[in-house]
């Protein structure tokens, strides 16, 4: 009996509670405005116009990038790209090569198809024909004992291209070969200058070779297969021994693309994209918290307690630039994404990351593309800078002045597609490509940022009770 | 018993109905809460007995205790507010406290609460899209005490005891208030940047005493023959709440956090009680606690058009019980061996214009021979309120207590 009783009694509250109590439907609203608590947060406006940038740096990516997946090889938007290619020779074949009446070298390199035989490619593209003038430059390494030869294909890549940074050679030559690349190609043959056969046969032992390759008055960036990507598809140096028409095909241990910047005026802030360049802009504090102020009618930056602002949040900050597509060149046509990046504090340290862009005005999208893109219609561009801003109001007491920057990202192939990916699965099954999967080298002078002021719009929720 | 902890665990992790008081530190549990005060109305903290264990408000009494006991209460819950036409349904569960009593003969007694002093819990939502509303609320706070407690019967005469205790004050502080959007006041073309955007106000923090490790507590009791009295003091203290709070957008994408300490001066108590005892197994009693609060209480990180403080004023509590021992002889009939209790209070809250009337019945069953017990109190009352803020609420609520009392160190017969 004592049981029952025990677990009747619970059993009951339950029952009253779930049948006899039951809350109304707004009961918790009127209940939270009985307590000054809203039941929504009211979106509020602010714009800040006239914003001119305190200071704005570029930063120009000329490291050497690893080739070995893909390599580039040409020049285009004020940016030349040299393939160089580390290889070692063996000291039978340069033996007989010594021995020959005559020889001679040619680099295959195979095209990168994902690029060239791309199904969304810009017909501007292909077909290609040039005459194309190269600068060869060589290093021939001392006699190397066997161990040394062969330790010549575990050498690191990126010690091999810190080296690369100081590259040194009198060796040179130039040549000029024509060129002619249509969809149907996959292969760009470069046939090598007598003076660097002849100065290569003149050595023998086993020997490193490091070869580089420079095309500055190319119309156009070749994209080719780096030698990480498969033996089938590795650049290859042949040489050639005529006499006996021998040949021997050596596969490069590992490629690097060395970029050089061509761009003649050194104070411009000429962004490029296909490189790591960007842009880092500094907005003055003053004006941001001023108009804050006038909006809120409160003294901004915050200063009490430990200063930290939290009366207000920003939900949304978007940053639009004055844009003159004249000011860019781009090589595929197509209009190029551009990716903010903010800097915030977190956990003590100030982390820098890329803003999120997950929102945007869907109809305007399909009216006018995206508005984070360089090259389309329209003369504005609009970041979404909300971490950064969202960072820099909450800490503004400490002086600091808003700091953010910018890069290319990719091209996009429609840019009045609401699904902001680079690519998706359509209904049916198909992929279908936002954006085109591989960088463009374009450039963009944002110099105009300088004069030409920007505008801060932002998305408030703010924390103040009504008067 | 792994079990047996992670229910006791998930038990305590809820706390107390009450809606009133939230910003400030929630509802206060009456004497520790425990099922068998509770029974007859929260009076009896005069009452001896041979384990009668640990009273948070007399820590005097221990002192005639001559059997170890462990008690667990349990508190199932309902509350419901209401105001005009709008009500609201709350039902929590709880362990207001856990005590335990060792006497030890001649050295004394010693004891240890651990006491879910004040505590408020809220935790819902709704959404209402033709008027753009979505709202969140979360609070959780919770203020425990953990009490050592020490009482000695005067060795020349027993008749009093004397008894203190030290009250470690800790416990944590969360208010987060999610909301939805509402872009009435902005342009059509700018609605995309905030559509769906969830925002939360969120609070945390922990309690602790200002400058001291603890409070504490300070009683004698005299036990006579037919009555009993004691009277004790607590002494006043200074609730130190370390707060942070910021605006989420979500879990990890968070505001740096503005700091804020508040500091609630919680004045001295004074209680008095007394017992009466009459044909041997019948008790009457009464119970007074008191507070003078002098300083409203801060509110947890104003904001909105949340009030920025609580007012507070005189808190009280009066308590009037009934209580018929159970035989503790084994061999009568069950219901001779079962403790009947009944009581009332009225209770003067912290917070101003806030009054509670409430009227209890319990009983406690023996388990066993050794006296180990079952207590159950069933209560109900009105919880009034004459405030804008503050919605009147009415409450029911289930008490459970388990007793386990244990002889140690006293051979049979003795």
């Amino acid at each position: 009996m004592k049981k029952k009783t025990f677990i009747l009694f619970p059993l009951l509250a339950m029952f009253l509670s779930s049948c006899l109590f039951d809350s109304d439907d707004d009961g918790l609203s009127s209940w939270l405005s009985d307590q000054g608590m809203p039941s929504s947060y009211k979106v509020q406006m602010v714009e800040v116009d006239g914003l001119k940038p305190e200071s704005a740096k570029l930063y120009r990516d000329t490291l050497p990038h690893t080739a070995s997946s893909r390599g580039f090889l040409g020049a285009a938007s004020g940016l030349v790209h040299d393939a160089v290619f580390d290889f070692a020779i063996d000291s039978a074949f340069l033996a007989d090569m010594k021995e020959a009446d005559s020889a001679k070298a040619y680099l295959s390199l195979y095209l990168f198809d994902g690029f060239y035989k791309f199904k969304n490619l810009p017909s501007n593209v292909l077909p290609i024909e040039e005459d194309l003038k190269l600068n060869v430059s060589w290093i021939v390494s001392e006699k190397l004992n066997t161990a040394d030869y062969y330790a010549l294909e575990s050498v690191v890549d990126t010690v091999w291209m810190n080296e690369l940074k100081s590259w040194k050679t009198k060796k040179k030559a130039d040549t000029t070969l024509s060129v002619s690349i249509t969809k149907k190609d996959s292969l760009l043959i470069l046939d090598m200058p007598s003076a660097f056969v002849d100065d290569v046969r003149k050595n023998s032992g086993n020997r490193r070779l490091q070869l580089r390759i420079s095309a500055p008055e190319a119309s156009h960036v070749y994209r080719f297969y780096g030698p990480g990507s498969g033996l089938l598809v590795s650049p290859l140096l042949y040489m050639v021994e005529m006499k006996n028409n021998s040949y021997k095909g050596y596969r490069a241990n590992r490629a690097a693309t060395m970029t050089s910047n061509r761009e003649e005026c050194s104070d411009c802030l000429v962004l490029h994209s296909g490189v790591y360049d960007s842009l880092v802009v500094e907005f003055p504090s003053k004006p941001i918290m001023k108009a804050l102020s006038d909006f809120y009618g409160d003294k901004f930056p915050y200063e009490d307690g430990n200063g930290v602002d939290v009366r207000q949040a920003v939900i949304m900050a978007e940053l639009t630039f004055y844009r003159d597509d004249s000011m860019g060149e781009n090589e595929l046509g197509l209009p190029v994404r551009v990716v903010s990046v903010t800097y915030a504090d977190s956990a003590d340290k100030v982390v820098r990351s890329t803003e999120s862009y997950i929102k945007f005005n869907d109809s305007l999208v399909v009216k006018k593309g995206h508005q984070n893109l360089v090259f389309h219609e329209g003369d504005s561009l609009s970041l979404q800078v909300t971490a950064g801003v969202r960072d820099f109001i909450n800490r503004a007491s400490d002086g600091r002045s808003f700091k953010m920057s910018m890069m290319f990202d990719l091209p996009i192939l429609l840019e009045n597609e609401t699904t902001y990916a680079n690519r998706y699965i359509n209904s049916k099954g198909d992929t279908t490509y936002v954006a085109f999967p591989y960088s463009d080298f374009s450039r963009y002078d944002f110099s105009s940022i300088k004069d030409k002021p920007a505008r801060l719009k932002l998305w408030l929720a703010s924390k103040r009770g009504e008067e | 018993m792994k079990k047996f902890i992670s229910a006791l665990l998930c038990v305590s992790s809820f706390s107390f109905a009450s809606m009133i008081g939230l910003e400030a530190m929630g509802q206060e549990q009456i004497a520790g809460g425990s099922a068998a005060m509770a029974g007859r109305g929260f009076a009896g903290n005069a009452k001896t007995g041979d384990a009668e264990g640990v009273s948070v408000v007399n820590p005097a009494r221990q002192a005639f205790d001559s059997k170890v006991a462990l008690n667990l209460n349990f508190l199932l819950d309902v509350s419901t507010a209401d105001r005009s036409k709008s009500h609201y349904t709350k039902t929590n569960l709880s362990m207001p406290s856990m005590n335990l009593s060792f006497p030890m003969g001649d050295f004394g007694t010693f004891g240890v609460s651990l006491w879910q002093h004040y505590a408020g819990s809220m935790r819902e939502d709704f959404e209402n899209q033709e008027e753009n509303q979505k709202a969140k609320i979360e609070y959780q706070s919770s203020i425990y005490e953990l009490v050592p407690t020490y009482a000695i019967r005067l060795p020349f005469y027993r008749a009093i005891s004397l008894g203190a205790s030290a009250h470690f004050v800790m416990g944590s502080f969360t208010r987060e208030l999610t909301l939805g959007p509402d872009n009435s006041a902005i342009g059509e073309n700018d609605a995309w940047a905030t559509t769906d955007t969830d925002i939360s106000d969120y609070v945390s923090g922990d309690w602790e005493i200002k400058n001291h490790p603890a409070y504490y507590t300070f009683a004698a009791q005299y036990r006579g023959r037919m009555a009993s009295y004691f009277f004790s003091f607590t002494t006043p203290y200074t609730l130190k709440n370390d707060l942070e709070y910021n605006f989420r957008f979500s879990e990890i994408d968070t505001l740096v956090p503005t700091k804020h300490t508040r500091e609630i001066r919680v004045p001295a108590m004074l209680a008095t009680g007394v017992n009466y005892r009459f044909n041997k197994r019948h008790n009457v009693m009464a119970d007074i606690a008191w507070r003078a609060w002098d300083k409203d209480i801060e509110n947890a990180a104003g904001s909105w058009n949340l009030s920025k403080v609580t007012k507070t004023q005189n808190d009280f509590n009066i308590s009037v019980g009934y209580q018929r021992d159970g035989s503790d002889i084994f061999y009568d009939s069950y219901w001779k061996r079962i403790t009947y209790r009944a009581g009332a209070w009225f209770k003067n809250w912290y917070v101003q214009d806030v009054s509670e009337i409430g009227g209890s019945i319990g009983a406690g069953f023996p388990l066993g021979r050794k006296g180990t017990m079952l207590d159950l109190a069933i209560q109900g009352g009105v919880r009034l309120t004459d405030d804008d803020r503050n919605w009147s609420e009415s409450y029911i609520g289930i008490r459970l207590g388990l007793l386990g009392v244990g002889s140690w160190g006293k051979t049979r017969g003795q």
